[in-house]
């Protein structure tokens, strides 16, 4: 990210790289997997998994997006997004041939080092399943990750996402659908091991079916979700350190210039989520213990 | 470098000569008062609309500001104070420093209190800091004044000016106006306890959330804080079709800042919003960042809030609902 116009000086890049609209495909109500390319793989950095970028509709703006599979020898990589407000509208617009923008890496993925050898269990709800995608991914075909579960959690059958890869991981882990929303019998519900409820609802059923005890938890969902499964957890004694979530905030400029991905709870008030999340540990978002 | 010293009969004097190669802001003459501005020169450096790039159906292309070395002259200490932390903010931006780079800062001492000011109390003025300007404006008599040189771009920016040095006994005396300002001040002791409490987290929610209830969400405080930055981004289409992305000066006490296109919104109570707003200003962990409070005591949020949450109210309260750790 240099700009060469003022001294050398490291300069942030306000001004998106072209990138074209390969294709997508329907993932999900109002859900998108789309790919995109960039002019060539070396355009920008390599993202980590859990990283974001500044993905930018001509006219419309600029938000975020994580990468679901980051950028291939061609430059090509994926993004699933839902339609939910101007840019994702006008992004639904959009045709194969397409010329977008582009931004990025940015912000702190999951913490992939460490979670070598762990017993990984990610829960994730609705959208919160795309910033697991890369990492689930990575896990399981680089890493060839033993113990790893997802729960994903959605309201019915229709807001399922990423419909393809969770038929393919079903093969590599342990998954476990879980819908508020069945829409069905109980016996065809059992017959798809589709669970009712919340994920947490389903912990416990979760829990009885695995053959081992995650000492480790990544999150990825609805905040209320999010907090309520970390503080599930830790009264089933797992340790604060050994949870992950990413979080989500309404963003502008991804440098923490423009303010507004601020997070509120008291001691991080100075926290931008562009650059000191999207992905954070428990322990770090909970006030200081008092001396 | 050491910091040299000159007389100047007027203000008007130095102004001339710099007119001959820089743009001067303000551009009215006698510009050079004690007294800050209703607004501050912010948005010389961070414009409150600004193109930030276009896009022709193909290519985006950066538009950086390409402007004509300019002068702001007669910059109070709370606004030099500002525009150093915002040096810092805005140091990897490459908009505010395509301007901040053409900028000369003349600085003015303050030598009597302001109305709503309170920079002694936030170490920000009433005598301009050398490191925060380039020249400083000191006046002496109704046909004296004394012109402090900082640094070599405010030595270059002299040069064919012809000056008489100033005695070295100049510097004390100044010192000694500029202390006897300090004295004039009203006492805030408010605003230390207040600060206090804001770091401990000892005020009590029901207050932020009176405040939030008074606060009407009206940008006024933002605009005119020397130091907010946040700001938003639209698209705007030209007449050949070609788009431009802008910013624009945005406000974190607006309902809308956070919220997200799903509706999700973080702080939708203006309670948590103000509380964020003041632990911006006067918060350790921003202290920590930037070496300084990002409240420089110009107290014009107090002068122009409708609904009377600026800083002097906002503190008084918390001095008194506070429960403080002694």
């Amino acid at each position: 990210m240099q700009n060469s116009i003022l001294n050398n000086q490291a300069f942030y890049n306000l001004t998106p790289i072209a990138i074209e609209l390969v294709d997508f495909i329907n993932d999900g109500e109002d859900a998108r997997h789309f790919r995109f390319r960039l002019p060539s793989p070396q355009s920008i950095d390599k993202p980590e998994p859990g990283q974001f970028f500044m993905l930018s509709v001509p006219g419309a703006g600029e938000a975020p997006f994580t990468f679901t599979v980051t950028p291939n020898d061609q430059g090509v990589f994926r993004a699933l997004v839902r339609k939910m407000g101007e840019v994702t509208t006008a992004l639904f617009q959009c045709q194969p041939g397409d010329i977008l923008g582009i931004r990025g890496p940015f912000g702190k993925g999951w913490p992939v080092n460490a979670l070598a050898n762990k017993k990984i269990l990610m829960v994730a709800g609705g959208c919160g399943l795309a910033p697991l995608a890369g990492l689930i991914d990575q896990l399981i075909t680089s890493h060839h990750h033993k113990h790893l579960a997802l729960v994903y959690g959605a309201r019915n059958r229709a807001l399922q996402m990423l419909n393809p890869e969770r038929l393919r991981w079903q093969q590599e882990l342990s998954l476990f659908d879980v819908l508020e929303d069945t829409g069905s019998t109980q016996a065809s519900t059992e017959e798809n091991h589709i669970l009712e409820g919340t994920p947490l609802d389903a912990m416990d059923s979760v829990l009885r079916t695995l053959d081992w005890t995650p000492d480790t938890l990544l999150l990825c969902g609805p905040e209320v979700m999010m907090s309520a499964a970390a503080k599930n957890f830790i009264q089933r004694g797992l340790s604060a350190q050994a949870i992950w979530l990413s979080i989500e905030r309404r963003m502008h400029c991804a440098v923490g210039l423009c303010g507004h991905c601020y997070l509120s709870e008291h001691h991080l008030a100075h926290h931008y989520v562009c650059k000191d999340g999207p992905t954070y540990r428990w322990d770090h978002l909970q006030p200081p213990e008092k001396n | 470098m050491k910091t040299q010293s000159y007389y100047l009969d007027h203000p008007n004097t130095l102004r001339n000569h710099l007119a001959k190669s820089y743009q001067i802001e303000p551009p009215e003459a006698d510009s050079a008062k004690s007294t800050p501005p209703l607004i501050s020169p912010k948005g010389q450096l961070f414009a409150e609309h600004e193109n930030l790039f276009t896009f022709d159906g193909e290519c985006f292309r950066e538009t950086l500001p390409k402007p004509a070395p300019f002068v702001l002259f007669g910059v109070q200490s709370c606004d030099l104070t500002a525009i150093h932390y915002q040096d810092q903010f805005f140091a990897n931006d490459p908009y505010y420093q395509a301007r901040r780079q053409q900028a000369l800062l003349i600085g003015i001492d303050c030598l009597s209190p302001c109305q709503q000011g309170f920079c002694p109390s936030v170490d920000a003025g009433p005598g301009v800091k050398n490191e925060t300007a380039d020249m400083i404006l000191h006046q002496l008599s109704a046909t004296s004044w004394l012109l402090l040189v900082c640094n070599k771009k405010g030595l270059n920016a002299l040069e064919g000016l012809l000056l008489n040095p100033a005695n070295e006994s100049e510097f004390t005396d100044r010192d000694n106006r500029i202390a006897s300002c300090v004295e004039q001040f009203n006492d805030d002791s408010y605003l230390q306890q207040g600060i206090t409490a804001i770091n401990q987290n000892q005020v009590p929610e029901e207050l932020w959330q009176q405040l939030g209830i008074q606060c009407l969400s009206c940008s006024g405080c933002t605009n005119l804080c020397p130091t907010c930055s946040c700001y938003g981004t639209w698209e705007r289409q030209d007449s050949n079709g070609d788009i431009r992305r802008q910013r624009f000066w945005d406000s974190c006490l607006y309902e809308s800042f956070q919220r997200e296109a799903s509706q999700h919104n973080p702080t939708e109570e203006a309670g948590e919003r103000v509380k964020r707003f003041w632990t911006h200003k006067f918060g350790d962990n921003f202290a920590q960042e930037f070496g300084r409070y990002g409240c420089v005591g110009c107290g014009r949020c107090e002068q122009t809030c409708p609904g009377v949450v600026g800083v002097h109210s906002v503190m008084k309260r918390i001095a008194s609902d506070a429960k403080l750790d002694t």
